[in-house]
């Protein structure tokens, strides 16, 4: 099961993973319960990373990050899931590899475009599974 | 007291003499009792004073009679005159002051009632006179201990008056006894510690520095006490030791522990060196650290005895294995040739009685072959050249292996049987070529031992820890069995069981002692039991085998690769609903879509019973109960309140060890064996893969059973 228009941002064994905990394939209804679980999750965890960004809080956008990218992996969407691992890194004050130290502000600067960057391919996957399960 | 007219009322005493200062007769009749209570005559001379002014007299006959002081006044006879109420009630058990007065002081004296010691009391009087001086005598009357004061009046060089004064110094006396007790004791112990001369004994103050010093200190370390007292005892110790804290690290652990003992060098004063055995205790009183008492012995002496047999020992030990491994050695290469040679010269065409002599040859060729490379082995192992390598052992290639060989060359009236344990890992760190060895070596020897019957071999996981397993293999057969008289030396060199003319069965009698040696060496042990179905023997050995953790959690990413490419057989499935029957799982996790889907790749593996954390707090508190409530932990790393990491340590800091798995995003390299390091006994990357996760559970429940 593949899901149209989403090769890259979808991972798509991982999904198929989900997708075969469904139990009856038309109905849908596990997986699809997730997935829009998580849609309400990423609102959340977007309205909360930028109430943080705004009190300059690298902490707990570096946890959110993490958070988010433990769901976001669990479904397979990788490019959400990247972002959030790049937020995580900034927030503890690291590079995107996490490996090499950066100033709190080109933590914050790295923070404000990857937020942007990870809410895009949030909408964006949301459209492609939207559709997928016939929202749309 | 005296009469109305002034005259003395107790009779004339004959046995007692007057004690009359300056008189040159003592034995001249009595002098009549003189009234000298009157003190505004003292300026006369007069020998004979005029009668009493009465108030005067009364009222200091008041005084003695009403002192607080127990107090008695004797005239110059020695007549008691005085008795104040205060002795009576006091100090006599006789109450009528009236039976008292009058008497003959020492008459009164020899009485028990007076409290005072008859003879020391004379003795007293005699010195208070003589010396015309104030004189204490002691008198202990049971528990009471009386101080009496003897006080010699004179007037005129003559002898007035004797006041005698009791006082109760029993609390005193008391004290003083205790003290000279304790000092006595105490002096003792000084002594005994300062002229031991064996043991360095001395104090530290609390901060490290010589407090006293004893004749064995100055003895073993050359210092006097004036140039050692008030030093830091770390200048005994060496250089090294003083550079990496070792006094400190002592007197650190002697605050801990109570106690620290040490054995090592210590240097003297010119710079020698000398091997001591140091105890240091701190010493307090009434809670507060006082010191440190540290005891040293040179054990010097003793070190190098030990050394000197050791290496005595050592060397001929070494002589002896060398010899063997050389002979052997020596043995061995004509062998071979001879052996080469033969197996040509049988290919020939011989004729039958050639033939039959050539196979003889060869038979024993290869016998005795065998016997040299047993003592080549045996030489090795007792040379202490030896050590296993560490290689992979997988047990189910070894056992069957080793197996098939003996089933292929054994008698067919002997069945052989294998049973593995399930829960034996596939494979463990080890040498597996001498790990092969002991097993073949009991193979054989049952085979050999057992003319008809059954050989059975069984291979289980007797336990493990964090590091190793330990492995139990086991040769049963119903063979002849193992006399009781001879179980003692199985394991000796050159012994061998049917040691008789008929010797039926060959060997060096080495390869049990071998199997011994080797056994150690993959640290566990051999033994024999008696078979306990009646007939037979069974030889079991213990090995302590590495874990191979490291290469199986490196491979995750390939295991993980291998469980996506390779299309998910049913089997593992089956097998983990088997597995998963009756089992608990907790699943601690904090993100509820990663719950959801945990929850449900679970269930559909077969666990109906998980119970969820949603921190490290909760995970910690729900799991450390007694019996461990869960077969299996899955653990996140990064949860609120209490991490992952933090939460195992504390669950393995409570003693539990069920497996707990880590469960992370973080899947950077290295991560998978920092967590193992932190007490974790596995790890999958998230998102997690059901065919990886239903493989590590399997690893999981095959390997751990709660309680």
């Amino acid at each position: 099961m593949s899901i149209p228009g989403a090769t890259d941002s979808i991972d798509a064994p991982t999904f198929e993973q989900i997708l075969e905990m469904d139990d009856e394939e038309d109905e849908r209804e596990f997986s699809k319960s997730l997935v829009y679980d998580f849609f309400t999750q990423a609102e959340t965890t977007f309205v909360n990373m930028d109430k943080n960004l705004e009190e300059k809080d690298l902490k707990t956008l570096s946890e959110l990050g993490h958070f988010l990218k433990g769901s976001s992996a669990t479904l397979g969407l990788t490019k959400v899931k990247d972002s959030c691992e790049k937020i995580q890194h900034y927030g503890q004050k690291k590079d995107e590899t996490g490996s090499n130290d950066i100033t709190e502000e080109e933590g914050l600067k790295l923070l404000r475009t990857t937020i942007e960057q990870a809410k895009t391919e949030f909408y964006e996957v949301e459209k492609v599974l939207k559709k997928f399960y016939h929202d749309e | 007291m005296t009469n109305s007219s002034g005259c003395p009322t107790h009779p004339t005493h004959p046995t007692h003499s007057t004690y009359v200062v300056g008189q040159p007769n003592p034995q001249s009749p009595p002098t009549p009792p003189r009234q000298s209570y009157t003190a505004s005559h003292d300026h006369l001379p007069s020998p004979s004073p005029p009668p009493p002014q009465p108030d005067d007299d009364a009222s200091l006959a008041i005084i003695f009679r009403y002192t607080s002081i127990p107090t008695i006044v004797l005239d110059s006879d020695l007549v008691i005159r005085q008795v104040s109420d205060s002795y009576v009630d006091q100090v006599s058990s006789e109450s009528r002051r009236e039976h008292v007065l009058g008497l003959h002081a020492f008459d009164f004296f020899d009485q028990h009632e007076a409290k005072i010691n008859s003879l020391a009391a004379r003795t007293a009087i005699q010195i208070a006179i003589d010396t015309r001086r104030h004189h204490y005598l002691d008198h202990i009357d049971g528990q009471f201990t009386w101080s009496i004061r003897i006080v010699p009046i004179f007037r005129h060089d003559t002898l007035q008056f004797l006041q005698m004064e009791f006082r109760d110094v029993t609390p005193e006396r008391a004290k003083q006894l205790d003290l000279e007790e304790r000092l006595d004791a105490n002096e003792t112990f000084r002594m005994l510690v300062q002229t031991v001369k064996d043991y360095a004994i001395f104090m530290l103050d609390p901060q490290g520095n010589v407090a006293t010093w004893n004749a064995g200190a100055q003895c073993f370390k050359g210092y006097i006490r004036d140039e050692i007292v008030g030093q830091h005892f770390s200048r005994f110790y060496s250089e090294e030791d003083r550079a990496n804290k070792k006094p400190e690290k002592e007197i650190f652990d002697a605050l801990r522990d109570g106690r620290v003992e040490d054995e090592g060098w210590r240097y003297r004063k010119d710079g020698s060196k000398f091997w001591a055995n140091v105890v240091i205790t701190p010493v307090y009183r009434s809670g507060a650290l006082l010191g440190f008492s540290k005891v040293t012995r040179d054990l010097s002496e003793r070190r190098k005895a030990e050394a000197g047999l050791i290496s005595a020992y050592e060397e001929a030990s070494k002589l002896k294995s060398d010899f063997l491994a050389n002979m052997s050695h020596e043995i061995r290469t004509p062998m071979h040739g001879m052996l080469s040679a033969l197996t040509l010269l049988l290919d020939t065409h011989l004729d039958a009685e050639q033939l039959d002599l050539a196979t003889v040859i060869h038979q024993s060729g290869q016998l005795l072959l065998q016997v040299i490379n047993d003592i080549l082995d045996y030489s090795k192992l007792a040379s202490g050249c030896f050590s296993a390598s560490q290689d992979v052992i997988h047990f189910g290639d070894v056992i069957q292996s080793v197996f098939k060989v003996h089933q292929k060359c054994c008698p067919e009236k002997i069945t052989m049987d294998s049973n593995i344990d399930p829960r034996l890992p596939e494979a463990a760190m080890g040498d597996s070529l001498r790990f092969r060895q002991i097993m073949q070596n009991l193979i054989s020897n049952a085979i050999k031992f057992t003319e008809n019957g059954h050989v059975q071999m069984n291979a289980t996981l007797e336990g493990e820890d964090e590091h190793h397993y330990h492995v139990l293999t086991q040769v049963i057969d119903s063979g002849i069995g193992v006399p009781p008289l001879v179980v003692d030396t199985l394991f000796t060199p050159f012994t061998q069981l049917d040691n008789t003319a008929t010797k039926r069965h060959q060997g060096t009698g080495l390869g049990l002692s071998i199997c011994k040696s080797l056994a150690e060496i993959m640290g566990g042990s051999i033994g024999f039991h008696p078979n306990p179905d009646g007939h037979g023997s069974v030889f079991w050995f213990t090995a302590k085998l590495g874990k191979v953790q490291q290469s199986h959690h490196i491979d995750v990413a390939n295991t993980r690769l291998d469980a996506l490419t390779l299309s998910p057989t049913t089997q593992p499935f089956e097998e983990i609903r088997l597995a998963a029957v009756n089992k608990r799982i907790l699943l601690s996790e904090d993100n509820p879509i990663n719950q959801k889907v945990m929850l449900k790749i679970l269930a559909g593996l077969g666990f109906h019973s998980v119970d969820l954390a949603i921190n490290g707090e909760q995970a910690v508190s729900m799991s450390i109960k007694d019996p461990p409530p869960y077969h299996v932990i899955l653990m996140d790393i990064n949860m609120p309140i209490v991490d992952g990491v933090t939460a195992t340590k504390m669950i393995r800091g409570a003693g539990i060890r069920i497996p707990i798995v880590a469960m992370t995003a973080n899947a950077l390299k290295g991560h998978a064996e920092e967590y193992i390091a932190e007490g974790m006994s596995e790890y999958v990357p998230k998102p997690v893969d059901r065919n990886l996760l239903v493989k590590v559970l399997l690893r999981c429940l095959g390997q751990d059973q709660p309680g």
